[in-house]
């Protein structure tokens, strides 16, 4: 186990530095010159020149590149082009409103679609076994921010129940708003990624039960709830818990849109901000920091499901 | 256009509303007017610029009053951050709109009804020549915190604005001052490299407003002269203005001003439908005014602007080097049906680059009016009898996906095909800004006086007309008024007929709030947002 970790986590050093790499390219051969965006319309080219020799981004490409990845090293993740705040300090600004919405919407949605996919595969002949797939269904294929618009259009606007977007300017000094204000945001998300989750809970469960070893639980006078607690959830866990690194994944992406149907000023709207203004520095770090602990996370559901599933370990 | 204007008769549902901001994302289209602020050279005497908003009545401002909480918060929807405090910062920052007048403030200021008037200079003296001007500060100003103001700190601005820091959109513009030096505490004597009329009007500008020197990271602080100080600026969320109480003038009616930002329209919207915004800076497209007509809470204000949507061909690049081509795409456009689509019949068709306010304004809505059969006949003169094809860059908004579209199938009945490709900001700037590499594009050109560009061949729009660039040349040094202003009629007159653009039309200024407020500016002709006459009821 030690040493599939170690090689696991060098794999995961490897990952980190070919992501980081990417979005750096990336962001090179994007269009649009941050030193055109700060000049005036009329502005002489050597203006220009001169903007982006401050900025820096006159350098080969090759030392911004090696500057960025040693400041990395270094825990430093560079300043902002237009502000001078250090990306990591903006960042840390926005973690109060972008963590608790998505680690609250990515638990929420796995309390909410483990029962229910459950319950679709038991009764999957059933009307309400068919109504819950066919709503799953729909919540997928319905884009997040939909669900978003329609969400604050009922509940605030025209019920007036909740805020419609916002975040308290003392943020959680004020919890009591600050959790209103996040109500709804985490319900949206939790509808999406719930109506995922709903999905694969669903197939691994009928997987599960179409099994030889829980006819013979059955045949030995195990209810079926028994028979699935006892026998179905661990080999069904497995399944399940590989989508839960794309699912905090897909958290992670919704709050970029989540945030700005809802005028949250958290990781995603910073993200959008950014791109819009190509300040490179702050895209590159949030984006390495998203990309990070999506990896991390994927690490995390490799060791559980060794863990659950004894038959992984001999194969590595 | 049945397309287009079918748009109009159908209520929209909730799932359309939020597409069309969803496409917002791509492009806010309240940056775009700040970054094509494009802010012109011409504006010859001052005493012009009286006549620039002479559409507005009084002092510009909307809403009636009653008794008024001298302590209240107002709260203003905007999708306009600003990405830094700077104030010699140019481009697409956004800062004016929330500082100038509010938290700095410059020797002149620039009226909402276009006037320009004294401010931190009480008067000025001009040498004969023009090229001398003393200006006299007020008496008793300091900064925000406390400091008072010197005539050092003005020179210090002046000389930080054309510096090479300064971005701002007039560094150019001011780089005419030959020397600045303070007389005495209280004296500040410009020299100017050459005479210049529109001097006192460039000294509006958002760089030319005076802020404390090394008051800390220019970025993220500005100490200015203000009625406000900054109390805090949460990026991605807000920036708080609180009432200056050393104020030097009148003091504000409101005591805090709560600058709300929003990344799409329709957040913008439930927070003021839901009462959690006071006003909202702009209205993006007349479709949302629906929710808040025939509600009593709410006041819809319609003002001016000089906002002008404008459809823009590269004229140095074939099929557009062909004058015939563009004045058959010009008469091909049915622009009163775009401007219904658009605006719902609000704002006004346009035949030049001029809008009404502007001194120089004439109708020349006739020149290549709606034609599709002269249309046609104008491509087949010019070698394009088989039809037409060619590609239309464009950053997508409310405004501007209604035009492509409508572009789209109304030059179609003339036989052209264009193929819309929208970009984002950056990639429009880089792309069609600054390298020329377009066929066509869409574009909101905000400023007043804007004209003269059409007198600069390296512009992006690349119009090169040498009789017209001498037109523009003149103008700016012509004895009088009266002979600026029939020079640039002539231009306008020139350019429409050689149609080096397509000029569709100009933007109404819309603004929603809440009944209880009163005192806000109604236009949109200056860059920034007044805030001190705001009022609320108790």
């Amino acid at each position: 186990m030690l040493a599939y970790l170690l090689r696991r986590v060098a794999w995961l050093v490897g990952a980190l530095l070919l992501a980081g790499s990417a979005v750096f390219v990336l962001l090179r051969v994007l269009p649009g010159d941050p030193a055109v965006t700060l000049l005036p319309v009329g502005a002489p080219p050597e203006q220009i020149e001169s903007i982006r020799h401050q900025l820096g981004t006159d350098r080969p490409l090759l030392t911004q590149y090696g500057e960025w990845f040693g400041g990395l090293f270094a825990g430093h993740l560079g300043d902002s082009l237009f502000t001078g705040i250090p990306v990591l300090d903006q960042i840390t600004a926005r973690l109060p409103v972008t963590l608790p919405l998505a680690l609250t919407a990515f638990v929420l949605s796995i309390v909410v679609a483990v029962p229910v996919g459950v319950f679709a595969a038991v009764r999957r002949r059933g009307l309400a076994g068919v109504a819950v797939s066919g709503l799953a269904q729909i919540g997928i294929a319905l884009p997040i921010f939909w669900i978003g618009i329609v969400v604050v259009w009922l509940v605030a606007v025209q019920w007036r129940l909740l805020p419609p977007g916002g975040f308290p300017r003392a943020g959680w000094a004020e919890p009591a708003a600050a959790i209103d204000s996040l109500i709804l945001p985490v319900v949206t998300l939790t509808i999406a990624q719930a109506a995922l989750l709903i999905r694969y809970v669903r197939s691994a469960t009928l997987d599960v039960l179409n099994q030889d070893y829980l006819r013979t639980a059955r045949a030995l006078g195990y209810s079926l709830p028994r028979a699935l607690w006892r026998h179905g959830l661990r080999n069904g866990a497995a399944t399940v818990v590989s989508v839960l690194g794309v699912l905090l994944a897909g958290s992670l992406i919704g709050t970029v849109v989540i945030e700005s149907v809802f005028a949250l000023p958290g990781l995603g709207s910073l993200l959008l901000t950014s791109v819009k203004a190509r300040d490179l520095p702050v895209v590159q770090g949030t984006v390495f920091l998203m990309t990070a602990t999506v990896l991390l996370v994927g690490l995390a559901v490799d060791v559980i499901q060794r863990v659950i599933d004894p038959r992984l370990r001999g194969s590595a | 256009m049945p397309k287009i204007s079918q748009r109009l008769c159908v209520a929209v549902p909730p799932g359309i509303a939020i597409i069309r901001s969803w496409s917002e994302y791509m492009g806010n289209p309240h940056r775009r007017l700040r970054r094509l602020g494009i802010l012109t050279a011409t504006a010859t005497a001052a005493a012009l610029l009286l006549a620039a908003c002479s559409g507005s009545t009084g002092s510009g401002t909307a809403g009636g009053a009653g008794d008024h909480d001298p302590n209240a918060t107002i709260t203003i929807g905007s999708i306009n951050e600003p990405t830094t405090l700077n104030t010699v910062k140019g481009g697409n920052t956004g800062h004016a709109q929330v500082l100038l007048r509010n938290v700095v403030e410059g020797l002149t200021v620039l009226t909402d009804d276009g006037k320009v008037e004294p401010l931190l200079a009480k008067s000025w003296d001009v040498s004969t020549d023009g090229m001398v001007y003393t200006f006299h500060l007020q008496s008793g100003v300091t900064f925000s915190d406390g400091t008072p103001l010197k005539a050092a700190d003005v020179v210090a601005t002046l000389k930080r604005v054309i510096s090479d820091e300064s971005t701002s959109a007039r560094k150019k513009n001011l780089s005419i001052m030959k020397s600045v030096e303070a007389s005495d505490d209280s004296t500040v004597k410009v020299t100017l490299a050459q005479r210049s009329q529109s001097f006192l009007f460039y000294l509006t500008a958002t760089g030319a407003a005076v802020t404390k020197p090394n008051a800390g990271n220019p970025e993220t602080t500005v100490i200015g002269t203000g009625p406000y100080k900054v109390g805090g600026w949460k990026q991605g969320d807000s920036i708080t203005l609180t009432r200056n109480d050393t104020y030097w003038g009148a003091a504000p009616k409101n005591k805090e001003v709560v600058y709300r930002f929003f990344k799409d329209a329709t957040a913008e919207n439930n927070a003021l439908l839901a009462g959690q915004l006071d006003l909202v800076t702009q209205v993006t497209s007349p479709d949302v005014l629906a929710q808040f007509s025939n509600r009593p809470e709410f006041t819809i204000v319609e003002g001016t602007s000089t906002t002008k949507e404008l459809f823009n061909f590269n004229d140095a690049v074939a099929p557009f080097n062909k004058v015939e081509v563009r004045k058959a795409i010009r008469q091909a456009t049915d622009r009163k049906a775009l401007l219904k689509a658009v605006w719902a019949d609000r704002g006004q068709v346009i035949g030049s680059m001029v809008p009404p306010t502007d001194p120089w304004f004439e109708d020349l809505t006739s020149i290549d009016d709606y034609n599709v059969e002269s249309a046609k006949a104008l491509l087949a003169k010019a070698g394009h009898a088989g039809g037409l094809s060619f590609t239309v860059d464009y950053v997508p908004s409310d405004a501007t996906n209604i035009i492509a579209q409508g572009l789209k199938s109304q030059l179609a009945q003339a036989g052209i095909t264009i193929t819309l490709n929208p970009v984002d900001d950056a990639t429009w700037t880089d792309k069609v800004y600054k390298n020329h590499n377009f066929q066509a594009t869409i574009m909101t050109h905000v400023n007043q006086r804007d004209l003269v560009w059409y007198g600069d061949p390296t512009f992006y729009w690349q119009y090169d007309n040498p009789q017209v660039q001498q037109w523009v040349k003149d103008s700016e040094t012509a004895a009088s008024t009266q002979e600026q202003t029939d020079l640039l009629k002539r231009v306008a007159r020139q350019i429409s007929e050689d149609a080096a653009s397509n000029w569709l039309f100009l933007d109404p200024a819309i603004k929603v709030a809440a009944t209880s407020v009163s005192g806000y500016q109604k236009n949109n002709t200056t860059d920034s947002f007044y805030v001190a006459p705001i009022a609320k009821r108790g």
